[in-house]
């Protein structure tokens, strides 16, 4: 696994320097008045360079940085931005952790459009440059977060520090302790030991650092050699996208129906495309004069990235939903978005890449003609005597998808 | 007459291509998907079953013909190199038996339409192959229970996904073959029993007569009998891992006896 790690200026001072330009190269301090007793969340290099550092108090803020600018977070503005570098980089990363003031992104495999790694995480802090207006960021890119935290915080700013795999002990030996991320009290007993830096732990048994320590010890023994083996954890997207036709006039006609939902589901699956994502559920509403809104949803066999994809999930929608009174808009919408998974294609199996679209096919035959209409047989594990209790099925389905 | 039509044939190639103007009674190029049976690949068909192409195991009679057991061991085949569907119309299927013939359970899809259905289990075929279903097997059993103007709905629609995608299509089909099926295969190997294949007293295979009875992609006429050896997975001297079912050989008429004694 290699993982990489930018550090970038906190998103609330992001959004308040895109809020206030006037802002720009002075001292500014998010959190809130000073008057209040609440912490610094972030603060400008200017800032900083007075002393500053975020968690201390905003009156300790004042004092330190008496000229500063004291502007409140804007949570709104940070999650509109935390979504927006995660919709962003997923372009480039097949799993993204957007972080309030550091990105991790799976850099794993390889990239087809950049051939080597340095080439790809160059390509992920362009881009998370230009998404927060910014200066580049310092990035690390290592075997696990933990190690690829540290690179970044060792580098500078546009510049990327690349721990190769087998190198993790050697770059984290000259470490202090205290960038452990372990209780204090730890530190401070393994401090008490005359162990200075992380190579001193390392060179440890885990079974006396564990006699010590119980399960921290252990855990101190792979932080301190890298091998925590710790990666991105993306999140789970609940995000959705809808699009919605008025028509003009109400109708009932089928055909206009079909092809009013044909241009949201065209929308709908030129964004998911563009965008590297996947849908999970598709929803189908009609929204008539004077009843409420009307819908049916479905969970694909797979999930749906691409307009043809999500044709098909609107078609099987529209057999079923029936308008009782005539329609004034249709709605399509997209949920559960991720992004959509890759896969390395068997290239000694002919018609591997197809896999999924053949699966696809196989779901929407077992919805149409019952569960039994298609499935995959499967060897019993424990298989009796009789012939038909040499197999099992199951259901052909497409990782991620319903079934 | 002959520069004016040269010259109209060569009008009409390159305003349509190539492919246009066919002279009539020629061989239709297609690739083709090898079996890995050498009597198959070299002494019936040219060079494997054709790509694209819908190919017919048609039973010279009622009855035992091994064609059910020749498709399944060539789908079992084709499962070991690719995704394989098999659509069972016959209800015969067993897939531990598809097991003991070697196939990857993993990469085979199993469509199994209510009985009688042969219209939806021929639209489902075209379904997968449309998706890019590389191999395809279609067992048939008993009569036709399809309309002719049914059939031939419903063939040409699978013919043409399967032109479409290149895919490999082999139909088992009892006796009598339906005519419209006789007409949409490319190749058709008529099948018939020739005799039970026994060691010491045990019925260990079957033995297959096999005639390429049509083929619009290689010459027809071609004969060869082929020994479809059951798989025995229990038994100790069974070579593990590898197919067994097909050991194919090429049986002149004054060699047949010895190779039925020898087993």
């Amino acid at each position: 696994m290699r993982v990489l790690c930018a550090l970038h200026p906190h998103l609330g001072l992001v959004a308040a320097l895109r809020r206030h330009p006037d802002l720009h190269g002075e001292a500014v301090i998010v959190g809130g008045a000073p008057e209040l007793r609440l912490p610094v969340v972030a603060a400008s290099p200017v800032a900083r360079a007075a002393g500053l550092r975020a968690g201390q108090t905003l009156r300790q803020a004042q004092q330190l940085c008496p000229g500063a600018a004291f502007v409140p977070l804007d949570s709104g503005a940070v999650t509109a931005l935390r979504a927006s570098v995660s919709v962003e980089l997923q372009r480039l990363s097949p799993a993204v952790e957007a972080g309030d003031d550091e990105v991790l992104c799976d850099l794993s495999g390889r990239h087809a459009a950049y051939a080597s790694e340095m080439a790809w995480a160059a390509a992920v802090a362009r881009a998370l440059s230009v998404i927060l207006d910014a200066d580049p960021p310092a990035v690390g890119v290592a075997a696990s977060r933990f190690v690829a935290r540290l690179a970044a915080r060792a580098g500078t700013s546009g510049r990327i520090r690349r721990v190769r795999s087998g190198d993790e002990a050697a770059f984290l030996a000259p470490l202090p302790l205290a960038v452990l991320p372990v209780d204090p009290d730890v530190t401070a007993r393994l401090a008490g030991f005359g162990l200075d830096c992380l190579g001193a732990v390392a060179g440890l048994a885990p079974a006396d650092l564990q006699r010590q320590f119980g399960l921290d010890g252990l855990r101190v023994h792979r932080l301190a050699r890298g091998l925590d083996g710790d990666g991105v954890n993306p999140e789970s997207s609940v995000r959705a996208w809808s699009e919605r036709l008025v028509l003009d006039g109400s109708s009932g006609d089928l055909e206009t129906l079909l092809r009013a939902a044909r241009h949201c589901t065209d929308v709908l699956g030129a964004r998911l495309a563009e965008r590297g994502l996947a849908a999970s559920e598709v929803r189908l509403d009609y929204e008539t004069e004077d009843r409420a809104p009307s819908g049916v949803c479905v969970v694909p066999a797979g999930p749906v990235g691409n307009i043809v994809e999500t044709w098909a999930a609107v078609l099987g929608l529209l057999g079923e939903l029936r308008p009782g009174a005539p329609v004034t808009a249709v709605l399509v919408e997209v949920q559960r978005l991720a992004p959509a998974a890759g896969r390395q294609t068997d290239l000694w199996r002919a018609g591997d890449a197809a896999r999924e679209a053949v699966f696809l096919a196989a779901g929407r035959l077992r919805a149409r003609f019952g569960d039994q209409a298609v499935r995959r047989p499967r060897l019993a594990l424990d298989p009796g005597d009789l012939p038909e209790r040499r197999f099992a099925w199951d259901v052909p389905a497409v990782a991620g998808g319903a079934g | 007459m002959a520069d004016s039509l040269s010259a109209a044939l060569a009008t009409l190639r390159s305003r349509y291509g190539p492919q246009a103007l066919q002279r009539g009674g020629g061989q239709i190029a297609a690739g083709v998907w090898p079996t890995d049976a050498f009597v198959l690949d070299t002494g019936l068909l040219p060079g494997g079953l054709p790509r694209g192409r819908i190919t017919v195991l048609a039973a010279a009679t009622r009855g035992a013909s091994g064609r059910l057991t020749l498709v399944q061991s060539l789908a079992a085949t084709a499962s070991r190199g690719c995704q394989v569907g098999y659509v069972d119309l016959a209800g015969t299927l067993d897939p531990g038996f598809l097991a003991d013939l070697g196939a990857d359970l993993a990469t085979c899809l199993v469509v199994t339409p209510e009985a009688g259905r042969w219209d939806r289990g021929f639209a489902m075929a075209r379904t997968l192959a449309r998706a890019g279903l590389p191999w395809l097997g279609i067992a048939l059993g008993g009569p036709s229970q399809l309309r002719p103007a049914a059939w031939e709905h419903a063939l040409a629609a699978l013919a043409e996904a399967v032109a479409k995608q290149g895919a490999v299509c082999v139909v088992a089909a009892p006796s009598p073959l339906a005519t419209p099926l006789a007409h949409a295969a490319s190749l058709t190997l008529t099948c018939t029993a020739a005799g039970w294949q026994r060691t010491h007293g045990d019925v260990v295979g079957l033995r297959v007569r096999a005639v390429v009875t049509k083929s619009k992609v290689g010459p027809s006429g071609a004969e060869a009998t082929l020994l479809l050896r059951y798989p025995r997975p229990y038994a100790v001297a069974e070579i593990v891992g590898l197919p067994s079912v097909i050991t194919p050989r090429v049986v002149l008429p004054e060699q047949a006896p010895a190779i039925a004694a020898s087993g």
